[in-house]
C-alpha cells in the first residue's frame, strides 16, 4: 500500500479508483506568485499544503494585503446590506451580464488600487446621504409626533370641554330653569378651564406606557389625570428599518413642582414632550404650521431618498462582480501565505497535491500565468516522491455526484482503494426499487426526477432551501430510482395496487361457483412478472410473502458476495497476497457453504415441480437449522446424498473460522521475528528504503526539511498485541455479521410487502367503494375522494415510504456491503478553485 | 439523586455551557495575542479564536472599546440564549446572576445623576444584563425613600433595598453605603437560595459565594480605613457569610490598618497568601493602602477565576452557569486590556492579565 512510487496510470478517468496524486513543488517568482495562484485558482486542481504551520495568522508574509481585501469585503457587505434594506428592490446586475474584473496581469494592482478608492468613495457618499437621510427624517418623525399630539390634545380638550358642561348641566338639571341658567355657565365655565389646565403633553414609546404610567403614578402618589391614545401608523427608523408604535399622552397635574418631575420621568424614560398652548386658536395655529414644515421635509427627504438610491442602483450595477473579485482575491491570498519563501526572499516555494494526468494541464496554466505578467522567468514545477498517503479525488459529474456522496457520508475512500460509489449507481436504486416495486408510484417518481432534470439549468444557479435543495442534488438517484421501480413494479405485477394483464394468464377460474373455486392451469406460462390471476386470490399473501422473502435472501447473498469480491482488486493493486489467502478466501468460502449453498436450495426448491414430485416441499429454515443442530440427519430430504453434502459445506465453515484467526497474525509474528533476526530493529523493508531515498532527493534539492519532517508520518510499529486484537474483532464481526446481516436483507420483504399493502388498504378505502356511481353526486364524490386518494399517493405512499425506503436502501449498503470491503480511511482532495468558493459562503 | 432527573431539564442547557467554556481562549492563544503588534493584528488573531469574525463589520481602524463592547454582546446573547431556554428553578437562579448587574446600574445611574452627567450616556455605560423595567427613571428621585417607591419597589430589588431605607440623602458616601448594602443582602439571599436548591449547588456556589461575601468584607475594610464611615456602619455592611463569618468579621470590623485586615484574615489559609508583600512595607500612609487595595484585587480576581474553574469539575450543578457568566467577564476584562496596552504601547504591562485556561 505504501509502495506506490509511480502510480499507474489508466488510461482515462474512472469511478474504479479514486485518482492517482502527485505531490508537486513549485518554485513561483515572487512578481508572478499572485497571478499563478489566480491561474491555478481558475484551474481548481491543485490542493496546497500549509508550509508554515506554526506561524500566526497575522505574522504570515501576506497579511497586509489580507486586511486590505477584508476592509474591501466589508464594504461590499455594507453596500449589499444598504441594498437589501431598501423596501422597493434594486436592481443587481447578475455576474455573468457584468464586464469581469481582471485582476492578473501588469495592470493588476492598478485595478485592486482603482476598486479600493471606488469602494472607499461610494462609501463615505453612501455614509453622509445615510445620515442627511437619518437626520431628516428624524426632524420629521419629530414634527409628525408634534401632529399627533396637536391633533390627539385637541380631541381630548374639545371632549374635556363638552363633558365638563355635561356635567354641570346634570347637576343643575333639577333646580334651575335651564336655558338662563346654562348660558351664564357657559360663559363662565371658557375661562375657568382655560385656567385650571396645568399640563405636558407628548408622545412616548407604546411598550414603555405602562412603566411609564405606573412610575408616575408612584411619583406623584395619585395626583395627576393622564389619558393617551395609540398612533395608528409606525414609526420607522431610517438608520435600522424597524417600525416602533407609540403613543400621545398628556398629564394633567397641579404645581410647577410636579410638572417638573412629570417633564424629568418622561424625559428619563425616552417620552418626547411638546411644548402646547392651553388655547385652541393657537394650537390651531401651530398645526398649521407644523403642517407646513412637514411638507417642506418630506420634499427634502424625498429628494435626498432618490439621490440615495440613484447611487444605489449605481452600486448594484458592479456590485455582484465586486463580491466576485474580492473573493478571489482573498483565497488567492490566503494561498499565498501557506508558501515558503526561499533564502533570497525572491522565490515563493509551494507544495501541494494535484491528480497526475492534469500536471500538463497546471503547466500550461504556470506558463499562461507567466504570459500574462509580462516576465519571462516561469514558475517551475516538478514533482516530489512521498511515501504519505495522497488524498482521494473521484472525478464526478452530475450523474453520479450524488451516489457518490451517499458513499462518501460513510468514509472518503482510502486512496486508490476500489470504490464502491461506483457500484452504489446501480446497486442503490435497484435495492430501493425491491421495497418498492409499484408501477404507477414508480412513474410519479421517474415524473418528478425528469421535471427536475428538465429544469436543471434555471435550479442549478437558485438557492432552493435546504429540504427541496437536497431532493434536486439527488435528482439522477431519485430518475434510476424512479426507473428500477417501474422495472420490479412489473415484475411484481403491482400497479397502485392493481394488476397489468398483459399476456395470457398460466390460471383459469371456473366459470360459476360458490365457496372456494380453484383455479386450474391452462398451459399458458405468463412471460414476465407475477401472473395477475394470483390477484385478488385468497392465498395471494402467502405466494408472494414466501417469493419475496427467498427473493431477497438471494440477493442479500449475491450482494454481500459482490462486495466481498470488490476486496480483491484491492489486495492485488496493494500487493497484499496474505489478504487473499487468509482473508478473502475463508470469508468467501464460510459465506458460500452456508448462505450460498442456501441460495442454491432456494433457486433448486424453486426448479422442481413439487405437485407431481413423491414427497412434500421440505422447509428450507428447518434445514438450515438442522444443518448446524443435527449435522448429517436429514428429515425432509430435498436432493439424495444431501446430508453429506451439508456435514462437508459445515466442516469447510468450521475451517475457515480459526483460518481468518490465526494465520495472518502468525505470518506477520513470522515476517518480524526474520528481520529482527536479520537485525534490522523497527524499519519496514519498504518503509525504510523509500524514505532514505526521498531524504537523499530532498537534501540534493537543498532544502530537505519540509519533506524530511513529515517521513515517519508512514512508520507503523507492528505491535503484536494490537494485531491479534485486531483479527480476532474482525473474526468475530465478519462470521456473526454473515449471519445477521443475511437476516437483515430480509427488510426487502418486509418494506416491499408493507408497500403492496399500505396501497391495496388505501385504493380500497378511498377510491374502491366510489367507482361503481354513475349519478352526478357519485361522480362529484368520486372526483373527490381521487384528489384525496392522489395526494394520500403522493405524500404517504412516494415521499414517506420512498425516504424510508432509501434509508433501508442507503443502510444496506453502507452497513451489510460497505463492511465486506470498504476500509474508507482517505481524506478528501480540496483543491483551491474558484468555482467552488461561492458555495461555501 | 440530582444525577438522575438533573439532565432532563437542565442536560441541554449543562451542555451548552460547557461548550462555551471550551470556547474560551486557552494560554496558548493569550499567548499569541500578545505577541499582536497593532489592534488589526487582534482583530485578525481573534477571528481564528470562537470569536470567528464578530469584528468584520466594524470599519477600521478599530477602537479598545469597540472590541470590549462586541465582546460583551457575545456574552449577552450567549446568557440570553441559555436564559431563555431555562426552566425552573435554573431560570430563577439565571435571575440571580443578573440581580448583582442590576445593582452596579443602580449604583451607577445614581452617582452620575449626582455628578450632572447625561441620562443616555449613562444608560449606555449600564450593563445590558442588569437591565430593568423602569431601570432610566432612576435619576428622578432625590433620596432613598422616593427611589424605593418609585422605581424600585417593582423590581427584585425591592427585598435588598428595605435596609437602605433608612439613608436620607444621596450623597457619595451614602450610594457606597447603599451599594454595600444591597450587595450583602443580595449575597446572603442568593446564598440562602442557593442552599435551598441543595446538592452539589449548594456545595460549589457556597464555595463561590463565601469567597465572594469575604472579598467584599475584606475590601469594605481596606477601602473604609480613614474615611469617615464609622466602625459600626462598617460592620452592618459585612455579609452575614463566608470564611471570615463571624469571627474574622469581627476583626475586620475593629481593623485600623492594613496590617489588622491581614491579622483578620489569618484564619484562612487562602487568604493569607493575599496580603504577602503587600502590608509587610509598612502600613500607615494612605496611598500605601491604595497601591495594596489594587495588588489585593489582582489577586481576589485570580482566586476567583481559580474557583470558577473549579466549578466545572462537578457536574449536575447549577455552578458552571454561574461561574461562566464570571469567567467570559474575566475573559473580556483580559482582551480589553490586552488591546489597551497595545494601543497604548504599553507592552512591559501586556502580560498582566489574569489567565483561564
Amino acid at each position: 500500500m505504501r509502495a506506490m512510487g509511480t502510480p499507474v496510470l489508466d488510461e482515462y478517468p474512472t469511478l474504479f479508483r479514486s485518482e492517482a496524486m502527485s505531490l508537486v513543488q513549485l518554485f513561483v517568482p515572487a512578481e508572478v506568485a499572485h497571478d499563478t495562484v489566480s491561474e491555478l485558482g481558475e484551474l481548481g486542481n491543485v490542493e496546497f499544503k500549509d508550509l508554515n504551520p506554526d506561524v500566526n495568522p497575522f505574522q504570515r508574509s501576506f497579511v497586509g494585503e489580507i486586511r486590505r481585501i477584508e476592509e474591501m469585503a466589508r464594504r461590499v457587505r455594507f453596500f449589499s446590506a444598504q441594498i437589501d434594506r431598501e423596501r422597493d428592490p434594486v436592481p443587481i446586475r447578475p455576474l455573468y451580464d457584468s464586464a469581469p474584473l481582471i485582476a492578473v496581469g501588469p495592470r493588476a494592482a492598478q485595478t485592486i488600487d482603482d476598486l479600493d478608492v471606488t469602494l472607499s468613495e461610494h462609501e463615505s457618499r453612501t455614509l453622509e446621504m445615510n445620515s442627511a437621510y437619518e437626520v431628516l427624517s428624524g426632524r420629521l418623525a419629530e414634527l409628525i409626533e408634534a401632529r399627533h399630539v396637536l391633533r390627539e390634545t385637541a380631541v381630548f380638550f374639545q371632549r374635556a370641554e363638552y363633558n365638563q358642561t355635561g356635567i354641570r348641566s346634570s347637576f343643575d338639571d333639577s333646580s334651575a330653569p335651564l336655558l338662563q341658567h346654562d348660558d351664564r355657565e357657559n360663559q363662565y365655565s371658557a375661562p375657568n378651564v382655560q385656567l385650571d389646565l396645568e399640563f405636558v403633553a407628548g408622545v412616548i414609546d407604546r411598550t414603555r406606557l405602562p412603566t411609564f404610567e405606573r412610575v408616575l403614578w408612584r411619583v406623584l402618589r395619585g395626583n395627576l389625570y393622564m389619558n393617551h391614545t395609540d398612533i395608528a401608523e409606525p414609526f420607522v427608523d431610517a438608520a435600522t428599518g424597524s417600525s416602533t408604535y407609540k403613543n400621545v399622552f398628556i398629564i394633567f397635574a397641579h404645581g410647577d413642582a410636579l410638572l417638573a418631575k412629570i417633564r424629568r420621568v418622561s424625559e428619563s424614560l425616552g417620552a418626547t414632550i411638546y411644548p402646547i398652548d392651553a388655547n385652541a386658536d393657537k394650537r390651531v395655529d401651530s398645526l398649521r404650521e407644523v403642517n407646513g414644515r412637514i411638507e417642506d421635509l418630506e420634499m427634502a427627504l424625498f429628494n435626498t431618498g432618490s439621490t440615495r438610491r440613484a447611487e444605489l442602483a449605481k452600486i448594484g450595477e458592479s456590485l455582484l462582480s465586486w463580491e466576485d473579485l474580492v473573493r478571489k482575491e482573498k483565497a488567492v491570498y490566503e494561498t499565498l501565505n501557506l508558501f515558503n519563501y526561499d533564502v533570497g526572499r525572491k522565490t515563493l516555494i509551494a507544495e501541494g497535491w494535484c491528480p497526475t494526468r492534469e500536471i500538463t494541464m497546471i503547466q500550461l496554466a504556470l506558463r499562461h500565468a507567466t504570459e500574462e505578467s509580462g516576465t519571462s522567468v516561469p514558475p517551475i514545477l516538478h514533482e516530489l516522491r512521498t511515501n504519505r498517503i495522497p488524498p482521494t479525488f473521484h472525478r464526478t459529474n452530475k450523474f453520479t455526484q450524488g451516489f457518490q456522496a451517499i458513499m462518501d457520508a460513510y468514509g472518503i475512500a482510502t486512496y486508490q482503494e476500489v470504490n464502491p460509489g461506483l457500484f452504489a449507481v446501480i446497486t442503490f436504486p435497484f435495492l430501493f426499487a425491491v421495497m418498492f416495486g409499484d408501477i404507477g408510484h414508480g412513474t410519479i417518481i421517474l415524473v418528478s426526477a425528469q421535471w427536475m432534470i428538465f429544469n436543471e439549468r434555471k435550479w442549478a444557479r437558485a438557492d432552493l432551501g435546504e429540504i427541496f435543495g437536497t431532493f434536486f442534488y439527488g435528482r439522477y438517484i431519485i430518475l434510476l430510482m424512479g426507473l428500477f421501480s417501474i422495472y420490479t413494479g412489473l415484475i411484481y405485477n403491482d400497479i397502485f395496487s392493481k394488476t397489468l394483464h398483459l399476456f395470457h394468464s398460466g390460471w383459469t377460474f371456473p366459470e360459476a361457483g360458490s365457496g372456494i373455486v380453484h383455479a386450474e392451469p391452462n398451459g399458458y406460462v405468463y412471460l414476465f412478472g407475477l401472473d395477475p390471476a394470483w390477484h385478488g386470490a385468497d392465498n395471494a399473501l402467502i405466494f408472494t410473502n414466501s417469493y419475496k422473502m427467498k427473493m431477497s435472501i438471494v440477493l442479500g447473498v449475491l450482494h454481500m458476495s459482490f462486495a466481498l469480491c470488490l476486496q480483491l482488486p484491492n489486495h492485488l493493486r496493494f500487493n497484499r497476497l496474505t489478504d487473499i489467502y487468509h482473508g478473502f478466501l475463508p470469508q468467501m468460502l464460510f459465506l458460500q457453504s452456508i448462505f450460498g449453498y442456501l441460495v442454491v436450495c432456494i433457486i433448486y426448491k424453486w426448479l422442481v415441480d413439487w405437485s407431481k414430485s413423491s414427497t412434500a416441499p421440505p422447509s428450507l429454515l428447518t434445514m438450515l437449522i438442522g444443518m448446524f443442530l443435527s449435522p448429517g440427519t436429514i428429515e425432509e430430504p430435498l436432493y439424495r446424498g444431501q446430508g453429506f453434502v451439508q456435514t462437508v459445506l459445515l466442516l469447510i465453515a468450521a475451517v475457515c473460522v480459526p483460518w481468518m484467526l490465526c494465520v495472518k497474525p502468525y505470518l506477520l509474528w513470522k515476517e518480524s521475528q526474520r528481520v529482527k533476526n536479520e537485525g534490522y530493529a523497527a524499519l519496514g523493508g519498504d518503509d525504510g528504503y523509500s524514505a532514505r531515498h526521498e531524504d537523499l532527493e530532498g537534501e540534493e534539492e537543498g532544502h530537505g526539511g519540509a519533506i524530511a519532517a513529515d517521513t515517519d508520518e508512514g512508520h507503523e510499529q507492528h505491535d503484536f498485541g494490537e494485531v491479534v486484537t485486531h483479527q480476532v474483532i474482525h473474526t468475530i464481526e465478519f462470521c456473526l455479521g454473515c449471519i445477521s446481516h443475511t437476516a437483515s436483507y430480509l427488510r426487502l420483504w418486509a418494506l416491499s410487502l408493507a408497500h403492496a399493502q399500505l396501497s391495496e388498504v388505501l385504493w380500497e378505502m378511498t377510491l374502491a367503494p366510489f367507482l361503481g356511481a354513475d349519478d352526478v353526486l357519485g361522480i362529484i364524490m368520486l372526483l373527490f375522494v381521487f384528489v384525496m386518494w392522489f395526494t394520500l399517493t403522493v405524500f404517504i405512499l412516494c415521499v414517506m415510504e420512498g425516504l424510508s425506503a432509501f434509508l433501508h436502501a442507503l443502510r444496506l449498503h453502507w452497513v451489510e456491503a460497505n463492511s465486506k470491503h470498504y476500509e474508507a480511511g482517505g481524506y478528501q482532495f480540496k483543491p483551491l478553485s474558484f468555482a467552488t468558493l461561492e458555495e461555501k459562503e | 439523586m440530582e444525577a438522575l432527573f438533573f439532565n432532563v431539564d437542565t442536560g441541554f442547557l449543562e451542555g451548552i455551557v460547557r461548550g462555551y467554556r471550551s470556547s474560551l481562549l486557552t494560554q496558548g492563544q493569550y499567548a499569541t495575542l500578545t505577541q499582536c503588534e497593532t489592534l488589526e493584528d487582534l482583530r485578525t488573531q481573534l477571528a481564528s479564536t470562537d470569536y470567528g469574525n464578530f469584528l468584520a463589520n466594524e470599519p477600521s481602524p478599530i477602537s479598545t472599546s469597540t472590541i470590549a463592547d462586541k465582546a460583551l454582546k457575545n456574552l449577552v446573547d450567549q446568557f440570553n440564549y441559555v436564559r431563555s431556554n431555562a426552566v425552573a428553578p435554573l431560570n430563577e437562579f439565571l435571575d440571580y446572576i443578573t440581580y448583582a448587574y442590576m445593582i452596579d446600574n443602580l449604583v451607577l445611574l445614581i452617582t452620575g445623576t449626582l455628578h450632572k452627567r447625561k441620562l443616555t450616556e449613562l444608560l449606555k455605560r449600564c450593563h445590558p444584563l442588569g437591565w430593568f423595567e423602569g431601570m432610566p427613571a432612576l435619576g428622578v428621585p432625590t433620596n432613598a425613600e422616593e427611589l424605593y417607591h418609585t422605581v424600585l419597589v417593582e423590581t427584585p430589588l425591592a427585598e435588598y433595598f428595605r435596609d437602605c431605607l433608612k439613608v436620607d440623602d444621596l450623597d457619595a458616601l451614602n450610594i457606597e453605603i447603599i451599594r454595600n448594602t444591597l450587595y450583602k443582602a443580595y449575597l446572603e439571599d442568593f446564598e440562602r437560595f442557593c442552599q435551598s436548591l441543595g446538592g452539589p449547588t449548594a456545595d460549589v456556589m457556597g464555595r463561590i459565594l463565601a469567597f465572594e461575601a469575604d472579598r467584599r468584607s475584606i475590601n469594605i475594610t481596606i477601602n473604609s480605613i480613614g474615611t469617615e464611615l464609622s466602625k459600626e456602619q462598617r460592620a452592618r455592611l459585612f455579609p452575614t457569610i463566608g470564611r471570615l463569618y463571624p469571627g474574622g468579621n469581627n476583626a475586620l470590623a475593629k481593623a485600623d490598618d492594613i496590617d489588622q485586615v491581614r491579622n483578620a484574615c489569618d484564619s484562612v489559609t487562602e487568604y493569607r497568601g493575599f496580603f504577602e508583600g503587600v502590608g509587610a512595607n509598612g502600613a500607615g500612609s494612605h496611598g500605601d493602602d491604595e497601591g495594596a487595595a489594587a495588588q489585593i484585587e489582582d489577586k481576589f480576581f485570580v482566586e476567583e477565576v481559580n474557583l470558577n474553574k473549579m466549578a466545572f469539575l462537578q457536574q449536575f450543578q447549577y455552578g458552571v452557569f454561574y461561574a461562566y457568566v464570571k469567567l467570559k467577564e474575566q475573559e473580556i476584562r483580559n482582551i480589553t486590556w490586552i488591546s489597551e496596552c497595545i494601543a497604548q504601547e504599553a507592552r512591559d504591562r501586556i502580560q498582566d492579565y489574569i489567565p483561564l485556561f
